[in-house]
């Protein structure tokens, strides 16, 4: 359908009948478009485009690295604790030098005992 | 109203909003709004045939171009203003149709309540001779159900090109496709309507 004069006739009048029903627009109807287009106006007051958070990114985040390095710098120096006991100190006690020591210790006992015997003969 | 060029691109820096200007803003845009918007209203609503929906759909695209582009350059606002309404009112009918289906295995079916009450969404006579308004009303009528009743990107090309009067760039940017489709979409709407409607016109 190659008829361009007729489809400007067309157009011009379906945009016409169109205006026309927006202009018939009821009151109630308005009054809503009025309430929708405040409630959209409010939005400006809270919305805060991405940008205006993205460039307090690189300051946050030198924040960030020296809260790190304070932390780093004050951390307090590790102390010196007392290690529990472990399994390895019994195995030290119990190595053959230690029983010898335990045999020795008899020997010594005896000795003591011994030379008080003399030393009771004597007097 | 030809408000963007062919020139149109989304690449123009962002203004911050700061004291004045944030005031300045918000009346360009309070302005922008109460200009587009019955048109704005009318067009989804020959689009869902609900007015109550379309009341909504038209808010929503408000609400969003307001937190999401109000800083964007003003000759930006209309085409950015009916792509989100576009998007709204084709989410709209994806969800009619999910509706619709589960409906219909519910054995409720899709008609019924939702068909379009012509009667009471006529508009406001508004005073005029009774033979006049009665013609005038079922002419567009008419031109409403042959309107919803094209694919979905011909209505769109087809309402924003003769209602709003977007140029063929802000027609293409408002719903983001080339231009040669938004001639393409355009004639063929055209076409079709003149052939739905020949007896009515």
């Amino acid at each position: 359908m190659k008829e361009p004069g007729k489809n400007e006739e067309f157009v011009s009048q379906a945009r016409e009948l169109f205006d026309d029903s927006v202009e018939r627009l009821d009151a109630a109807t308005l009054s809503r478009l009025n309430q929708g287009r405040h409630r959209a106006l409010a939005e400006l007051e809270t919305a805060k485009p991405l940008s205006q958070w993205l460039r307090w990114v690189p300051a946050a985040g030198i924040a960030a690295a020296a809260v790190v390095a304070v932390m780093v710098m004050n951390a307090p120096a590790p102390t010196v604790t007392d290690e529990p006991i472990t399994a390895s100190d019994f195995e030290m006690l119990l190595e053959d030098d230690s029983l010898e020591l335990f045999e020795d210790l008899e020997f010594y006992t005896w000795l003591q005992s011994a030379d008080l015997a003399a030393n009771d003969n004597v007097g | 109203m030809n408000a963007v060029s062919s020139v149109f691109a989304v690449s123009w820096p962002r203004e911050d909003l700061t004291g004045a200007k944030a005031l300045q803003r918000e009346r360009q845009l309070n302005q922008f709004l109460a200009e587009v918007e019955r048109r704005a209203l009318r067009m989804a609503e020959i689009a869902v045939r609900d007015r109550d929906e379309a009341l909504d759909l038209v808010q929503d695209a408000m609400i969003k171009l307001a937190r999401n582009y109000a800083a964007r350059p003003q000759q930006e606002w209309t085409p950015l203003f009916y792509r989100i309404l576009q998007n709204g009112i084709r989410d709209w009918h994806r969800h009619q149709k999910v509706r619709n289906r589960v409906m219909v295995w519910f054995g409720r079916g899709g008609s019924g309540d939702d068909e379009y009450d012509v009667v009471a969404n006529a508009p406001d006579p508004a005073g005029r001779a009774p033979v006049d308004e009665v013609q005038t009303h079922e002419t567009m009528q008419h031109l409403e159900v042959a309107i919803h009743d094209l694919p979905g990107r011909q209505r769109e090309a087809f309402m924003l090109r003769t209602f709003e009067g977007l140029d063929v760039a802000g027609t293409a940017a408002a719903m983001r496709c080339s231009e040669g489709s938004v001639k393409t979409h355009y004639s063929r709407a055209v076409h079709t309507l003149r052939e739905q409607l020949g007896e009515h016109w």
